[in-house]
């Protein structure tokens, strides 16, 4: 696991507001990295740290070894960059705005011809080669925006929040095509607000709230340290009596913290410990005559997951949750 | 992966892209020629840049007659009354012609630093303040292009459609060589005004541009300048002289006695036509082109000769000391002596050229004489610095880790980053311990289909 991307302290003061506060993040080659966070947590500031936008107040970053403050020109040739909110210039065609940032990037011009044409190919855009940037639609130009980090082979992809904004065809296009860009190899570091879209691309993350990090590493990982118990649902069969007497039952169980009876006639269940403990539960339940039709965690779990995390660092030291 | 610190790899090396000047020169390189080239295929794309040049041309053609049938109608005019007195009118037309040289010269020379000033800083307004604004700057300056080449890429693109238009004026002003009166050397110095004052007017746009986030706010700022550095100097100039000039009542009228302090030339350095003024004073055929000249000679302190009347000082006394001492406004000289024009120390001495030696000398009169090449020199000069300063804090302004700033907080040591591991890493990897990554030749990127 040789770390593509490790920050030490990482901090960005803006006057007397801390928006990253000491992030230690070690990413390894390959994996898909996620960064996790509400809005205003730290991530876009985190990100634009790494691509050399701004430099850190405090702690450094360090990409293949190189430091984002020392050697920043090195750093670029290094990353891909695709910030979270972006525009294109108009009076440029799809082709040439790839073909520029190949000039940029120092590539011959015998060489960018055929590169722009593989890009294209890549993110799906080679019949749109000759159309104005500004024409094209929020996807498309969301894809150009990742061809553009492309051009010169990165071994590193930072991507502010790719989805946002994108239909969910889109977005599935979008996975498709980051799980492409790993199979070349690539080290992806990924930031999204939206949990579920993570969870399925994501070999770790990272979950940040209020400039802090409070847990990475991989999914499973952090829910078996952070695990207190999950929401499940369960559907039970019977008339209104039965879903009284289940509930009654449930709430008298070990494993329930809570049971409530939701509107549309089913259980919602909190539960400590883990799966084995919940399995054990459904057995019991059926075993005493509970006809449960449907049992299964309320949420996603990365979303549940950083909920709690969430919660669980908001009142008391963040540093109990880090450590 | 947990947050403890893990051993990593030492800095790759970065052999493959050679030391690091050249690779700077390189990314200055690039950057020219990259951003250069991709404003100007903007600028110039479609049929716009060829129509503006169009109309240009015509306007300035039609400026050039105007000027042209203007003064033919008034030499016609002179030269019946003369005829009628009994003058000879081949002289008078003779004269005529090189004045109408003069003020086609005059005419689009002015009118050309107006569409310079107008056009230099409107086409680099935006240059910077634009990209902030589109959110595109950001992909730009993480690229590794330098961006000292990006600002002057964008600069020269700018400036090259204004040289061009200059250019393309070229052979209207040439018009001038049929009537004469102006020689091709005062042509040439006129483009070289011309030129430093686009150099100039450009940096001063691309720098507010750097300093602001709004292209809107950038073009008023950018349009208070320019009216401060034209408009403005020449007044500021003007009341610091006044304010400075002591008048005294005499019988013939109010007269400057004393000048205790002279407002400096160099307010009126960046303003272009006061060193359009100096070109037409000096080549007026006319010998003194009164109102030029005057205002010249009153901003530089430089005396021109004129016609010499009377061996009077303006208060009615005959003169004992030269009347064109420093304290005296150039517009006031109306008698000359003749030991200043030997005066060493002369302001203009250097390029005299006289153009009326034909005076005899035996009369108590100097030589004419039009010291030339004072002040436009310095204007250009002033130009160019301002323009090479103003680019150079532009590209400091544009890049985000670079600014001139105190190194603030804390870089972690090596320890904290465990170069421990450098050989083993690099050897798990070994594609990634070489050369920085770069494109092979002849291994195209994956190209199936990534969609369903």
């Amino acid at each position: 696991m040789t770390p593509v991307l490790q920050t030490r302290g990482l901090t960005r003061r803006y006057g007397r507001t801390t928006a990253v506060a000491g992030v230690d993040l070690d990413v390894a080659q390959g994996e898909i990295f996620g960064l996790v966070g509400p809005n205003g947590a730290g991530k876009t500031t985190t990100l634009r740290m790494l691509a050399t936008l701004l430099v850190p107040s405090d702690g450094d970053a360090r990409i293949l070894g190189h430091s984002v403050r020392r050697e920043p020109d090195t750093v670029r040739r290094l990353i891909g960059y695709m910030p979270d909110t972006f525009g294109v210039y108009d009076d440029m065609r799809v082709w040439e705005y790839l073909d520029f940032f190949a000039r940029c990037h120092g590539i011959p011009a015998a060489r960018r011809k055929r590169l722009v044409g593989d890009l294209l190919e890549l993110v799906d855009l080679s019949h749109k080669r000759d159309d104005y940037v500004e024409a094209l639609s929020r996807g498309m130009q969301q894809r150009l925006c990742l061809a553009h980090a492309l051009v010169h082979e990165p071994p590193l992809l930072l991507l502010d929040e790719p989805a946002s904004g994108l239909d969910p065809r889109a977005r599935v296009e979008l996975r498709e095509l980051l799980r492409e860009l790993r199979s070349m190899g690539k080290t992806i570091v990924i930031s999204s607000h939206i949990l579920p879209e993570l969870e399925e691309l994501c070999t770790a993350v990272a979950i940040i709230d209020h400039g802090r990090l409070l847990a990475s590493g991989r999914v499973d990982e952090i829910q078996g340290r952070f695990r207190r118990g999950t929401v499940a649902r369960a559907s039970v069969l019977g008339d209104a009596e039965a879903l009284a007497a289940a509930a009654r039952w449930f709430a008298v169980q070990p494993e329930a913290t809570g049971v409530e009876i939701l509107p549309d006639g089913r259980l919602e269940l909190a539960l400590r410990g883990d799966d084995a403990s919940a399995a054990a539960l459904l057995a019991r339940a059926v075993g005493a005559g509970i006809r449960v039709a449907a049992f299964a965690p309320a949420a996603s779990d990365l979303e549940e997951l950083f909920l709690q995390i969430t919660e669980a660092a908001a009142p008391g030291p963040r540093e109990e949750a880090v450590a | 992966m947990s947050t403890t610190p893990t051993p990593m790899a030492a800095p790759q090396p970065t052999s493959g892209e050679g030391p690091r000047p050249g690779r700077a020169l390189r990314a200055f390189g690039i950057g020219i020629g990259a951003v250069g080239s991709k404003e100007l295929r903007g600028r110039m794309r479609g049929r716009r840049a060829f129509a503006i040049l169009t109309i240009y041309l015509l306007l300035l053609s039609a400026f050039a007659f105007g000027i042209y049938a203007y003064l033919r109608q008034q030499a016609t005019l002179e030269a019946e009354g003369l005829f009628r007195d009994g003058a000879i009118n081949g002289v008078a037309e003779m004269a005529l012609s090189a004045d109408i040289g003069h003020a086609i010269f005059s005419g689009l020379l002015l009118v050309l630093t107006l569409m310079v000033l107008v056009l230099a800083p409107a086409f680099t307004t935006g240059a910077i303040s634009l990209e902030r604004e589109k959110q595109t700057i950001d992909l730009l300056v993480t690229t590794p292009l330098s961006t000292l080449g990006m600002v002057i890429g964008k600069l020269l693109s700018a400036l090259t459609y204004v040289f061009l238009l200059i250019l393309a004026s070229v052979p209207l002003m040439a018009i001038v060589f049929v009537f004469g009166g102006v020689g091709p050397e005062d042509l040439l110095r006129a483009y070289v005004v011309l030129f430093a004052t686009a150099f100039g007017m450009g940096a001063i746009g691309l720098f507010i541009s750097a300093l602001t986030r709004r292209t809107q706010t950038a073009t008023v700022v950018t349009l208070i300048v320019v009216l401060a550095i034209t408009i403005g100097s020449a007044a500021v100039h003007e009341l610091w002289t006044v304010l400075g000039t002591q008048s005294a009542k005499t019988q013939s009228g109010f007269i400057p006695v004393q000048r205790s302090d002279r407002a400096p030339v160099a307010i009126l350095w960046l303003n272009p036509f006061v060193g359009d003024m100096d070109l037409i004073c000096t080549t007026a055929p006319g010998g003194y082109d009164r109102d030029t000249c005057d205002y010249v000679a009153a901003v530089t302190g430089t005396p021109f000769f004129s016609t010499p009347r009377t061996n009077e000082c303006p208060d009615g006394a005959p003169c004992a000391q030269p009347a064109f001492a420093d304290d005296v406004v150039g517009g006031f000289v109306k008698a000359v002596a003749k030991e200043a024009v030997v005066a060493p120390g002369f302001p203009g001495a250097l390029g005299d050229e006289p153009v009326a030696d034909d005076v005899p000398a035996q009369q108590a009169l100097p030589s004419f004489g039009f010291p030339r090449d004072t002040f436009w020199p310095q204007s250009v000069m002033a130009f160019v610095v301002v323009g090479i300063v103003l680019t150079l804090l532009s590209a400091q302004l544009v890049a985000p880790t670079r600014r001139f700033r105190l190194r603030r907080g804390t870089v972690p040591d090596g320890a904290t980053w465990g170069t421990q591991a450098a050989v083993t890493a690099s050897d798990a990897h070994p594609s990634l311990s070489g050369d920085l990554p770069r494109v092979p030749a002849d291994a195209p990127l994956p190209t199936e289909e990534v969609t369903p």
